[in-house]
């Protein structure tokens, strides 16, 4: 059977990683870590496109089975975890091949969300039972990988959350409904507003309620998102005086103010952001970066791969990355129009989503808008789970569009 | 699919795309703030990172005696740093080092790097190489000067010492200085500071994020070499300092100053007992040095210029030229007989020798050191005119020597001064002038003093580096009054009843004056001032010997020795000079 391949996805991808290759010679100079990660993506290339030939109605028949076989791998972690802090599996005694099974998982919870949300109308979409199941099923893994524990990898569990809703029918205000909480602990974050905290929280009760209440004219609906927000708030208050880990509270207090531990938690941001910036409009040259080869950056070939590109690339070779993956993300969200059924098309729109919060929070991370979370940034960082992953998510995408006129 | 439902999707992949969009745009304005509008700021951290300056630090001076004798140099000294990492590295790394050299290391999270342990000896310098590099602990081993006094105790009070810069000082001290910086602490190295040091100049290193040198100099236009310190080139001789220090008792405090005569260049100056200064240079003597501090005899006190003395009969000469140029007495005539005590008011002052010296002039009164002769002569005398002949020889000032600002100025009570506290008796002026009572001397003051008498009135100013600062002539004293002076003096040394006879010195003349003073110790304060050679005098000498008893019994000998030194000394100078003339063929010939 022949199949129509979506070269343009294939070709950026393929760009893409090789550029991301190029990348991990220099930050890695001296290792031979860029040919791992060439054959790494070799194999996922090719599991991409394998994954095109998979008959279309098997994933979908899977979804749930592979959704609880993530959740297994999850909790194996919890188990037999290694490394430090756990996060990996070893496959073979000693752990030379090991795997990070919360990379996979998010690919199996996409799948999950999508055929939830798929089987269910624009109008059931709505329904507070299906949407408390939609957060049910993106719960338990966030909660898996929160044990780790992994802050960054638990967050962007939730990230295709609110665009699939989005897309499986909810209108701007219902995700306003449910995002209100979210921007209610945002707004009473003591660290982020100090001393002003409680004005901008009171501030945002009362807008969020008057709004409300003139779109809706319901005073119930008003009180109870009140109520909400309220607890919201207070919550967030008393989490963050009594819970939260001390690494956890220092990454996001660092975040704000970096020179708090320059030597320290401070470090990778500042190193990151000097790596960047004096990288200028044209940056150091390839294999010239001061920041990268005398080791000031850390973990240059993984978590701050971007880093590296901004100084020996500058402003152009950065831009031409965020253009990459702003061409992929579109692409994403394009097949998801075109998918043959409403399970493929949110699949495609969730994958989409993951691809952007990874990379809005990793480069976020080393421009210093966004905590140190040790998220990869998407087929450029080294890493053979993260490749596998995406390339994983690519496949489904090239699937999804290959199928597209299969009903 | 159901049109209605692509029409749908179309909207919705709308929305979503704005939301991208919009998140793309912070990072797209974020990354042209950092990379276009101050990219300058971050290329600028970026070389600060990995371009470190360098302090190359100035050699200080040497410090060389006159015949370039080295009493103060330079070695190279190891200091233990750490690179720091994060909070728990650091204390992994401090504790594998304290565990390797068996000590506590002192750490506070400064600056980048920090200097854990200084002046380290090899054995350390080698763990630190060899084995706790080599298990990746980010330690590192610096080569810094560190100064080193070769003849340790015998120069200590002169050329004093070196110690660390306190943080208040070096907030003073605009840019020339960092915290931890050595700079001279006392003596010598204090005053001369400024010369000595010279300036540090400046070098730049490539590193990476582990001090790993990439590059040693990256910058060659950049770099500044160090301008070296000026070498001092002291008035101080050696083996005279040595002699003098020799001949002291070994068992008592007091001190020793030899200066030329007429110059002021101070030749010896020994103050004893004395303390290694190489103990406060060094990291690794802190409980010597806590000892040094502590010792109740106080080492560290240098009595030439700090000590405060009565100077006993020594001062015996200022009566005497008041004297003889009020026209009080001359040579040849007597006061009263001496019957070995004098009543004074309610007082009776008694002579060194009970039975009494009978009737004497003023050279024998000098030779003989009688109390009552002088109390006489003071009668009449009176209290102003003898201070201000005191004022005159310098006592009761400080003399300017270039050891600043430890020196002493003394006490020479007036009237006034008694006035103020028990009040005027005739009595205190039987004591001044026997050199007792509240009178306080240096004896560097006595040194110039002696000078002052030998060579006719000439006050110098005693220095140990430069040009020789002007001297002073001591005026409306005749030429007939310093040769009586001298006279008597000379008779202190060679008269029958000399009390001075041991300070001769076979093959010079010498003229000296004894001195058994009273003091807050057990026994007196022995002291003996001279100048040699009696007809045209070079070297002035003072001595006091704290609890010696006797001036002429011990500390005559002292000064005796001193002299033979110098007279040994310029022999052998007579020698080399001649021995140059003679190989230096003559012209034409
Ligand atoms: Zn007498």
């Amino acid at each position: 059977m022949k199949r129509e391949l979506d070269l343009s996805l294939l070709v950026a991808v393929g760009m893409t990683i090789i550029f991301g290759i190029t990348m991990i010679y220099s930050a890695a100079s001296g290792s031979t870590l860029w040919r791992s990660q060439a054959i790494y993506a070799f194999l996922a290339v090719a599991a991409a496109v394998a994954i095109v030939y998979v008959p279309d109605k098997l994933f979908y028949d899977l979804t749930y089975a592979l959704y609880a076989f993530g959740l297994l791998t999850l909790l194996a972690v919890l188990a037999f975890g290694t490394g430090e802090p756990a996060r990996w599996l070893s496959l073979t005694p000693g752990g030379s091949l090991r795997i990070q099974p919360s990379e996979f998982a998010k690919i199996t919870t996409v799948m999950a969300l999508a055929r939830f949300l798929g089987d269910r109308s624009s109008e059931q979409v709505v329904s507070p039972r299906a949407i408390i199941g939609a957060v049910v099923i993106s719960m338990i893994p966030i909660a898996l990988v929160s044990r780790q524990p992994d802050l960054g990898t638990a967050v962007s569990f939730g990230a295709p959350l609110i665009p699939m809703l989005y897309w499986a029918g909810m209108r701007p205000l219902h995700i306003f409904f449910l995002v209100a909480p979210l921007l209610s602990v945002v707004c009473s974050f003591e660290p982020l507003w100090q001393d002003q905290a409680p004005i901008v929280f009171a501030l945002y009760i009362i807008v969020s309620s008057v709004v409300i209440q003139l779109l809706l004219a319901r005073l119930w609906v008003t009180l109870s998102m009140l109520a909400v927000n309220l607890s919201a708030g207070l919550v967030t208050v008393y989490l963050w005086a009594n819970f939260l880990l001390a690494y956890q509270k220092a990454r996001v207090l660092t975040l704000l103010d970096p020179e708090r531990d320059p030597l320290g938690t401070g470090w990778n941001i500042i190193q990151s952001r000097i790596a960047i910036g004096s990288g200028g409009p044209t940056g150091k040259g390839f294999l010239q970066g001061t920041q990268t080869k005398y080791e000031f950056l850390p973990a240059a070939h993984t978590d701050f791969i971007f880093s590296v590109i901004g100084e020996e690339l500058g402003f152009m070779g950065a831009v031409f990355v965020l253009a990459l993956f702003l061409f992929l993300i579109w692409r994403a969200l394009y097949i998801g129009t075109m998918a043959n059924s409403r399970f493929a098309s949110l699949l495609a729109v969730g994958l989409g989503s993951i691809l952007t919060f990874h990379v809005f929070v990793n480069v976020g991370m080393t421009i210093g808008v966004m905590p140190v979370t040790g998220l990869p940034l998407p087929f450029l960082s080294y890493g053979g789970s993260s490749l596998m992953t995406n390339a994983l998510a690519v496949g489904l995408l090239l699937h999804i569009y290959a199928h597209r006129h299969e009903y | 699919m159901d049109p209605e439902i692509l029409e749908d999707w179309d909207r919705r992949l709308r929305g979503l795309l704005v939301a991208v969009c919009l998140l793309f745009a912070v990072l797209f304005l974020r990354l042209f703030h950092l990379q276009i509008t101050t990219a300058a700021d971050y290329a600028k951290e970026s070389e600060d990172n990995r371009i470190a300056q360098r302090r190359v630090k100035a050699p200080r001076g040497l410090i060389v005696d006159r015949d370039d004798e080295v009493l103060a140099r330079n070695r190279a000294s190891y200091s233990i740093s750490l690179i720091r990492g994060s909070t728990e590295d650091d204390a992994r790394s401090v504790a594998a080092l304290e565990e390797a050299i068996g000590e506590p290391v002192s750490y506070s999270r400064r600056s980048a790097s920090v200097r854990l342990k200084r002046d380290v000896d090899f054995q350390t310098v080698a763990l630190v190489e060899e084995r706790l590099r080599g298990d990746g602990f980010p330690l590192h081993v610096d080569i810094e000067p560190q100064r080193d006094y070769p003849y340790g105790e015998l120069t200590a009070h002169i050329i004093g010492y070196m110690g660390e810069l306190r943080e208040e000082e070096a907030a003073s001290a605009t840019g020339r200085y960092l915290l931890g910086d050595y700079v001279g602490k006392t003596g010598l190295e204090k005053v001369y500071e400024d010369s000595l040091r010279g300036v540090d100049g400046v070098s730049y290193v490539e590193m990476d994020a582990r001090l790993r040198i990439k590059d040693e100099h990256p910058f060659p236009d950049r770099e500044q070499a160090p301008i070296p310190g000026h070498d001092l080139r002291l008035t101080l001789d050696l083996d005279i300092q040595r002699a003098a220090a020799q001949a002291m008792p070994d068992t008592l405090a007091g001190s020793v100053v030899a200066i030329d005569a007429r110059t002021g260049a101070v030749l010896a100056m020994v103050s004893h007992p004395s303390f290694d200064p190489n103990v406060f240079v060094s990291y690794r003597a802190q409980d010597e040095r806590r000892q040094i501090v502590q010792d109740s005899h106080r080492p560290l006190l240098n009595r030439a210029v700090s000590g405060l003395y009565p100077p006993g009969s020594t001062l015996k000469l200022v009566g005497a030229v008041a004297a003889l140029e009020a026209g009080i007495t001359d040579t040849l005539s007597t006061f009263e007989a001496c019957a070995g005590s004098l009543q004074v008011g309610d007082v009776v002052f008694r002579c060194n020798n009970r039975d009494g010296h009978g009737e004497l002039n003023l050279l024998d009164a000098t030779a003989s050191s009688c109390n009552i002769y002088f109390n006489h002569l003071a009668l009449i005398l009176g209290i102003e005119t003898w201070h201000e002949y005191g004022r005159r020889f310098g006592f009761g000032i400080s003399t300017g020597i270039d050891l600043d600002p430890e020196e002493q100025p003394g006490l020479l009570p007036d009237r006034q001064y008694h006035i103020e506290r028990e009040g005027w008796v005739t009595g205190h002026l039987m004591n001044l002038v026997i050199g007792q009572g509240y009178m306080l001397v240096t004896p560097l003051q006595v040194a110039r003093y002696a000078a002052a008498l030998g060579n006719g009135g000439v006050l110098v100013t005693p220095h140990f580096y430069g040009e020789a600062p002007p001297t002073q002539q001591i005026e409306g004293v005749s030429p007939e009054t310093w040769e009586t002076v001298r006279l008597g003096m000379h008779r202190v040394v060679y008269g029958e009843n000399g009390t001075g006879r041991r300070a001769r010195v076979a093959g010079i003349e010498v003229a000296g004056k004894s001195g058994t003073a009273q003091g807050p110790r057990t026994n007196d304060d022995a002291w003996f001032v001279a100048f040699a050679p009696y007809d045209d005098p070079q070297i002035a000498v003072a001595v006091v010997v704290e609890d010696g008893g006797g001036g002429g019994a011990t500390a005559a000998p002292v000064a005796g020795a001193v002299i033979r030194a110098y007279l040994e000394d310029q022999a052998r100078r007579q020698q080399a000079v001649s021995a140059e003339t003679l190989q230096t063929p003559e012209p034409g010939s």
